[in-house]
């Protein structure tokens, strides 16, 4: 394909260096420096997508981030991105880009008059109704495709600290970076384009002295010798949040795959990046975006924005048609007429709003020999696939009507401006709303505080000069707060030769003939497809708030979030309301400013960063066993060590028997534990334990309860008394940070006249179970200077001394109910110590086990797990674990006002209890019901905590919470399963083995 | 990309850890440290000094953390406990740190990368020491004389922080030690 | 994202540092038992729940795990003074001073 539309010369592109791209499978050639729209229009091509709503053509209206209509999937696969606007891709080799909306797609046109605005609305109120439409409109709605595999690319974020963030490298924000910098500020600077400079890029006339892009070149290369300044291209600053938090997302195209575009740095890694940035100051030098008028038919390919033309014609060197009409409002409009006339193309008319436009700007086209047509507007587009002519009007010189009739202008594109809007989004987000400004025909930014300020055309400024001058007045006032500077501008700003500016129209709606329910269709939101017809209609029924208005038309709900139409749909609704703007005032704007990326939101936590893995200091040994394992909080615990052949439930069995008979070894070392210590730690501990710690011996252990003010129990576990003011406290392996911040919170907030200090060191030590009848034997071989004899080192008995020649504390404590050593080893030190103890129980057949075997044999026991078998909603009592709880303590403990109150005494209270199954293990969750197959509502009797198959009694056994449960032994309850069967359940003890406590005693 | 490394992660061997807790307004508990350990608590925040083969950090208003050549730990332990009166508390720590040393020139991009902290030079310069979030996990970060940064991390995440390391540096080039 | 100095570092910390811990200056009952279960439930389970300054406790729980007042503002989200448990608010203007 030829590129009809390129001018032989100009523009910022590199001629030197062409690149072949495609764009809905068809090949086209553009040059590096091009964006996919440039080089689309350098083609000639007019219709780039079918619209939202009416599948009528649409093509490229804007050149930047305010583009509605040119919405590409960019990239096939699983590396496609969808919804990317072409006006901000930068070409590369290989670009493949579709558009967003299939051509099947926005298919509802003939139907559109039967789905006016609000039709979601109206569809809600009659559910049959919208089942009958949703199918229809699934089919039709959406836009972009959806990746087909995971995404390849990587994805980071980078945290920055800054004094000054300035958003935008327009001829503002360079200003302001500069004079920040020279004051000596850690300066962000972050641009959303692929070269600093903005509007400065096709700007023509000089500043300082020199060509504008030179004064560019000059200000960032001053900018990139500051050691503290971040120059961030690419980036779009997405939202400015509490306390000047700020999220930017760099775009690093040559990392997808593009090494060849022009002026990137050479990077690997992440394909976007972002960047989290902290500002003391935030100043928002976000620029306009010029306001496009709405006429009949105002969305016809060939209908463009009047500063876009200007851009493409000199950034790209790119004329988007032969014949132009330029419709406008206002002075900054004109020179895009004249320098078409200069690229050798032809102007028809300038048709200017205004009744007498007098100034500079009209002088020059005069000279320029362009007929001005004013006191006149565009009131319609014609044409069938692009515009084809231009329908002008004469309109009265205050209200908007027309006062003549109309005539036709030949042309093939129509440039409008209906003025500028300045780019508040970000301003908005810090929560004030943006006032109306008559005088400059524009929402302006309201300060929030004195930390986010704004400078440029964002703040309302509508020359070049005055960017240039309250930029970098902006810079110094931010880097003065931030402690840098008098606040004082370093020199003089940059001169430059633009004319003063007459005044603008405020013209929104273009009168039509007919009236917009009428007329051709005016668009307010091209992306979504809002006209004015739309919005009236939302005026007729009945809505009169502008946030409401949106919601029931759309407006602005589609990526590009009003950056063209708000400010044209709050005028239109304002009218029609009969009130004035100010009164109306503009939607909420909330991040994300453009759309972001699910890549840059996760980063590099994904995959097995997405939440860490902790290991234990045994952890390769357990994998060398091949062990499967169960995740525990954060922590990888082996579930169970498979041998050959083996399924779970038969290594289980294994694990089991060898634990009730002979010697089994378990990793212990993922629960959680606390030294406390100090001339108060025993009161410190009686006040947070159910159970008493005042007369606990050194050297002995003592199982707690531990509850939240309100009763419930939060946390249990075993406490040792390790010297006279000292105690080693173990949680439970899931709650280990939230009971040490729940120790600090007392001690710190409540009890701070205690003597008492808690230190974690659930990671210093490494722990081993030695469980079984010959557990006893297996430390002896490795352990001689400890007295293991039954006297000597009794149950509930803590010693020190050396376990295989390392400092160890040994715990005779049992989760299992079989005699039980848990061995203490430094962390570093818990790999040697444990293959010791493999060593030393080999002739004894050492059977290492998981948490599975570990929780049958507690089952087994009636041993409650704190989260399993409670929900946060037990009290002692309810577990009948009445016995470790100590009434009248001196102080007495948290929670225990709570145990009296009326709701905790109810005897229908689910009770703890023991529940016997016949064959079937039952499924954990499952609800309890008396009567299987009665009529619903069927009454809740409690349900199954948790069920196992015990190898020791060769039956399942199950543990569960039943009303009242305690005082129903051996009555029959029934257990409704997911497929609708009712399984018999007989109330039964919770101890299934061992009652008397006689095996762990020995 | 150069041939030289932008970063380069040592595991530092284990070392002997004392987790100290004491008033430090009270002389008697600042001398009596000084008399068994040769070190002097810091007692401005965010700080840790060297202090031969030893050195210190400081956790919190009333918290430090004391790291000796592995193996004396448990005599230090035992002197400071004879030597300390009054309201204090030694706890041997050793099996939870692993120590990380990040050095080369894109060191400070890993931490960019990694914490909420603003570990540039004017904010965190030698002699600084602070814990703050590591990625998921949360880390002691020291800032050295020699313009490297020693990370102290919990032991069951060390390999969790060494992996992500090694994904953030990536595209620095790196190197181990 | 807020940042909040935490008076014990004696620096301005990113949020993702710190926890919330509720409201300040709730001090448990000196004796719970000889309250009627109206007031222990005040207790347990009553807040101001401020539209505006609000004092409340943070917690430092990546930094250096001590708690902290904090008097926020709820609805802009401003940080208007930061002091040490133990210490009386500077003024009462709000609803749950000490």
């Amino acid at each position: 394909m030829g590129t009809p539309r390129r001018l032989p010369s100009g523009g910022r592109i590199d001629r030197d260096r062409p690149i072949a791209f495609s764009f809905n499978r068809r090949e086209m050639r553009g040059f590096s420096g091009d964006t996919l729209a440039s080089a689309l229009l350098a083609h000639g091509v007019a219709t780039v997508a079918r619209s939202f709503k009416y599948g009528r053509p649409r093509g490229i209206v804007g050149h930047g981030v305010e583009e509605p209509n040119a919405i590409v999937d960019l990239g096939v696969g699983a590396a496609m991105t969808p919804n990317v606007r072409a006006t901000e891709i930068e070409l590369f080799a290989g670009l493949e880009a579709r558009t967003s909306r299939a051509p099947w797609q926005g298919a509802v046109g003939p139907l559109a008059r039967y789905l006016p605005a609000g039709f979601y609305y109206k569809m809600f109120l009659h559910a049959r109704g919208f089942r009958t439409w949703e199918r229809f409109l699934r089919a039709t709605a959406g836009l972009g495709g959806v990746p087909e595999g995971p995404d390849p690319d990587t994805y980071d974020h980078l945290n920055h600290h800054c004094d000054v963030l300035v958003v935008g490298a327009g001829p503002a924000g360079l200003a302001a970076a500069l004079e920040a910098c020279r004051a000596g500020a850690r300066v962000v600077l972050a641009d959303e384009q692929a070269e600093f400079g903005g509007s400065l890029l096709a700007e023509t006339g000089p500043v300082d002295g020199e060509h504008a892009s030179s004064w560019v070149a000059r200000t960032v290369a001053e900018l990139e010798s500051h050691p503290d300044a971040v120059l961030l291209a690419r980036s779009t600053v997405s939202g400015l949040y509490d306390h000047n938090f700020v999220t930017v997302v760099e775009r690093r195209p040559d990392a997808a795959g593009a090494p060849d575009v022009a002026g990137a740095p050479d990077v690997a890694g992440a394909r976007e990046r972002l960047h989290r940035v902290r500002a003391g100051q935030v100043v928002l030098a976000t620029g306009a975006i010029e306001r496009p008028l709405v006429f009949a038919n105002n969305d016809l390919p060939g209908v463009m924005l009047a500063s876009s033309v200007f851009t493409y014609l000199h950034r790209y060197a790119v004329v988007p048609g032969e014949r132009m009409v330029l419709c406008t409002t206002n002075d900054s409009a004109y020179r895009t007429a004249i320098d078409w006339v200069g690229a050798g193309r032809e102007v028809a008319a300038i048709v200017d709003a205004r009744p007498e436009p007098s100034g500079a700007a009209m002088q020059a086209a005069t000279r320029a020999g362009i007929e001005v047509i004013h006191g006149h507007a565009v009131i319609e587009a014609r044409g069938r696939k692009r515009v084809r002519e231009a329908v002008v009007a004469p309109l009265h010189g205050e209200d908007d009507r027309l006062t003549g009739p109309p005539r036709r202008i030949g042309c093939d594109l129509i440039a409008c401006s209906g003025g500028w809007t300045p780019t508040l989004h970000l301003a908005a987000q810090t929560g004030v709303k943006p006032r109306w400004s008559d005088e400059a025909i524009a929402f302006l930014p309201v300060p929030a505080g004195d930390a986010v300020t704004w400078a440029g055309s964002a703040g309302g400024a509508r020359s070049l000069p005055a960017c240039l001058q309250t930029g970098a007045a902006a810079g110094a006032m931010a880097a003065s707060r931030t402690g840098h500077g008098e606040g004082r501008v370093s020199a003089e700003p940059p001169e430059t030769d633009e004319p003063p500016e007459t005044p603008s129209r405020a013209l929104f709606l273009v009168p039509h003939q007919r009236p917009p329910s009428r007329a051709p269709k005016q668009f307010v939101d091209l992306q979504l497809d809002v006209t004015a017809a739309d919005i009236e209609l939302a005026a007729r029924e009945g809505y009169e708030s502008v946030e409401h208005v949106k919601r029931y038309t759309a407006l602005g709900f589609g990526t590009e979030q009003g950056k063209l139409g708000n400010v044209n749909g709050v005028a239109i609704l304002a009218r029609a309301l009969g009130q004035d703007i100010a009164a109306t005032g503009t939607t909420m704007f909330r991040p994300s400013y453009t759309p972001v990326t699910f890549g840059a939101v996760a980063g590099r936590d994904v995959g097995g960063f997405f939440d860490p893995e902790r290991r234990t200091p045994m952890h390769g040994w357990h994998e060398e066993q091949g062990a499967e394992w169960e995740d525990v909080g954060r922590w990888k615990r082996p579930r169970y060590y498979p041998k050959a052949g083996e399924g779970m439930q038969d290594a289980v069995n294994r694990e089991c028997l060898a634990a009730r008979d002979g010697v089994a070894i378990l990793d212990a070392s993922t629960l959680g534990k606390i030294d406390i210590q100090g001339a108060d730690a025993h009161v410190f501990l009686d006040r947070i334990y159910t159970t008493g710690f005042r007369r606990l011996g050194v050297g002995r252990c003592r199982y707690g309860l531990m509850l939240h003010e309100d009763g419930t129990i939060f946390d249990d576990g075993v406490t040792a008394r390790i010297a006279g003011h000292r105690y080693l406290m173990h949680t439970t392996t899931g709650n280990a940070e939230a009971v040490f911040d729940w120790l600090e919170l007392w001690r710190q907030t409540e009890w701070p006249d205690l003597d008492v200090y808690c230190t974690s060191v659930t990671d210093h030590w490494a722990t081993a179970a030695l469980v079984g009848p010959k557990s006893r034997e297996v430390l002896g071989r490795v352990c001689d200077d400890i007295d293991l004899s039954r006297d000597a080192f009794r149950f509930m008995d803590v010693r020190e001394g050396h376990v295989a020649g390392v400092p160890a504390r040994v715990f005779r404590i049992s989760f299992s109910g079989e005699l039980s050593f848990e061995v203490n080893v430094p962390a570093h030190r818990g790999r040697e110590v444990w293959d010791a103890l493999i060593e030393a129980g080999a002739e004894f057949d050492i059977t290492p086990y998981g948490t599975e075997a570990m929780h049958v044999l507690r089952a087994e026991k009636g041993f409650i797990i704190v989260g399993q078998d409670t929900d946060g909603s037990m009290t002692p009592a309810d577990m009948g674990m009445d016995w470790a709880v100590r009434r009248n303590k001196p102080f007495g403990f948290l929670g225990e006002r709570s145990l009296s109150l009326p709701d905790h005494l109810r005897e229908d209270r689910l009770q703890f209890v023991g529940l016997a199954s016949g064959d079937a293990v039952l499924p954990e969750g499952a609800p309890l019901v008396e009567v299987p197959d009665g009529a619903p509502p069927i009454p809740n009797q409690g349900f199954v905590s948790s069920a196992y198959h015990s190898a020791r009694l060769s039956r399942p056994i199950a543990l569960g919470l039943v009303r009242g449960g305690r005082t129903r032994l051996g009555e029959i309850l029934h257990c409704a399963l997911a497929d609708g069967r009712n399984l018999p359940v007989t109330i039964v003890d919770p101890v299934f083995y061992d009652p008397d406590g006689k095996a762990q005693d020995v | 990309m150069s041939d030289r490394p932008g970063v380069v992660l040592r595991r530092e061997p284990a070392r002997g850890c004392l987790n100290l807790r004491g008033n430090p307004r009270d002389a008697g508990f600042r001398n009596a440290v000084a008399a068994v350990t040769g070190v002097e608590l810091p007692v401005e925040s965010c700080t840790w000094g060297p202090a031969g083969d030893a050195a210190v950090y400081w956790l919190g208003p009333d918290e430090w953390l004391l790291v000796l050549p592995a193996g004396r730990e448990a005599d230090v332990e035992r002197r400071l406990r004879e030597a300390l009166a009054g309201s204090f508390s030694v706890v041997d720590t050793s099996g939870t740190h692993c120590f990380l040393n990040l050095s080369g020139p894109a060191r400070g991009y890993v931490l960019q990368k990694s914490s909420p902290y603003d570990f540039h030079p004017r904010n965190f310069p030698a002699g600084r020491c602070v814990q703050t979030v590591f990625a998921k996990a949360s880390a002691l970060v020291a800032a050295n004389p020699d313009g490297s940064f020693d990370l102290v991390v919990r032991r069951s995440y060390a390999d969790y922080v060494r992996d992500w390391i090694a994904d953030a540096e990536e595209e620095y080039g790196f190197a181990r030690g | 994202m807020l940042r909040i100095r935490c008076p014990y570092c004696e620096e301005a910390r990113s949020e993702e540092e710190f926890a919330y811990a509720g409201e300040a200056h709730i001090r448990r009952p000196e004796d719970p038992e000889a309250l009627s279960d109206r007031e222990w439930g005040e207790y347990l389970h009553f807040r101001t729940n401020a539209r505006g300054p609000h004092r409340e406790m943070w917690v430092h729980a990546a930094g250096c795990r001590r708690y902290f007042n904090v008097l926020r503002d709820t609805v802009s989200y401003e940080i208007l003074d930061v002091y040490p448990i133990g210490k009386a608010p500077s003024d009462d203007s709000t609803g749950n001073g000490a």
